[in-house]
């Protein structure tokens, strides 16, 4: 009986809140139609008709003449999760602690391309991953 | 005794909230503008002009690429003493143009997404195919 007490009076104080979220962020590539592409074969026009826009691009292999290829990149999220708020007040000031279990990398995929637009090849993946794992300096860093 | 904690609790239900925001940023691409562009004869100049003002532009080499986006959020949250519900539904219209070094049109990819947000509890899925579909139909020169 005490510790139906005790939570009651902090959930009628508010010390203490459970949550449960879910965040949603654009929606996933169709995976079919990713592993439908060939690399050497398709270009950046079939890869954009069957993808769409991605959220960024990026240059790759800058060549001594400045022409580059690119670096096409998607991701999204859907993550659902608990969490925990606990605030109290300390000495006058109001303090809080929030816990948040929901993930906070992305998935996605990364397509690159060669300098004439060719699908040179694709990764699916955390996508923060991806880019690092390929990441070349650019020509201003050169 | 069992009963004072049902009573209690029954007690605190009035007290819980719900609340159903909204925010968008941009304009939503116009899907019958971005089918006016033509790769092979349209400018960079001709795109700003259609289109207006690119969200970011980015170099690649000798080419150049424009980004057009706009996204709409909807948040849904249910409160109460014990326990916070919420889900955050957010999409996006993308546009990405490419230019060759000579800025004429060479390639462009849209996405459309704004008109697909739901507001839904966490436990829904909102990227049901049968949905989308039926918000893709009410969006012109969107729906396949």
């Amino acid at each position: 009986m005490k510790g139906w007490a005790c939570w009651l009076a902090l959930m009628c104080t508010g010390c203490i809140t459970a949550e449960y979220s879910r965040v949603s962020v654009n929606e996933p590539i169709d995976r079919e139609v990713l592993r439908a592409l060939v690399p050497g074969q398709d270009d950046l026009t079939s890869c954009l008709a069957a993808l769409g826009a991605p959220l960024d691009v990026r240059e790759y292999q800058v060549d001594a003449d400045r022409a580059s290829g690119m670096a096409l990149i998607w991701y999204w999220s859907n993550e659902a999760g608990w969490g925990a708020k606990a605030s109290t007040v300390l000495r006058g000031v109001s303090v809080s602690l929030e816990i948040d279990w929901t993930g906070i990398d992305l998935p996605g995929c990364v397509l690159w391309f060669d300098r004439d637009l060719k699908l040179k090849f694709y990764r699916e993946g955390m996508v923060g991953q991806l880019v690092a794992a390929s990441r070349q300096p650019s020509a201003f860093d050169q | 005794m069992r009963v004072i904690p049902s009573l209690l609790l029954f007690a605190l239900l009035p007290a819980a909230g719900c609340v159903f925001a909204r925010q968008d940023v941009n304009e939503p691409l116009s899907a019958t503008l971005i089918e006016q562009l033509q790769p092979g004869s349209t400018t960079a100049r001709q795109v700003v002009e259609l289109l207006g003002g690119p969200n970011q532009v980015v170099q690649l080499g000798r080419r150049t690429a424009y980004l057009y986006e706009a996204s709409s959020t909807k948040n849904a949250a249910f409160f109460t003493f014990l326990l916070n519900l919420g889900n955050q539904d957010t999409r996006q219209d993308r546009l990405w143009v490419f230019f060759d070094e000579a800025n004429k049109l060479s390639h462009y990819g849209a996405t459309y997404g704004t008109h697909r947000t739901q507001y839904a509890m966490p436990w829904e899925d909102v990227h049901e195919v049968a949905d989308n579909d039926a918000r893709d139909a009410s969006r012109p020169g969107v729906a396949k």
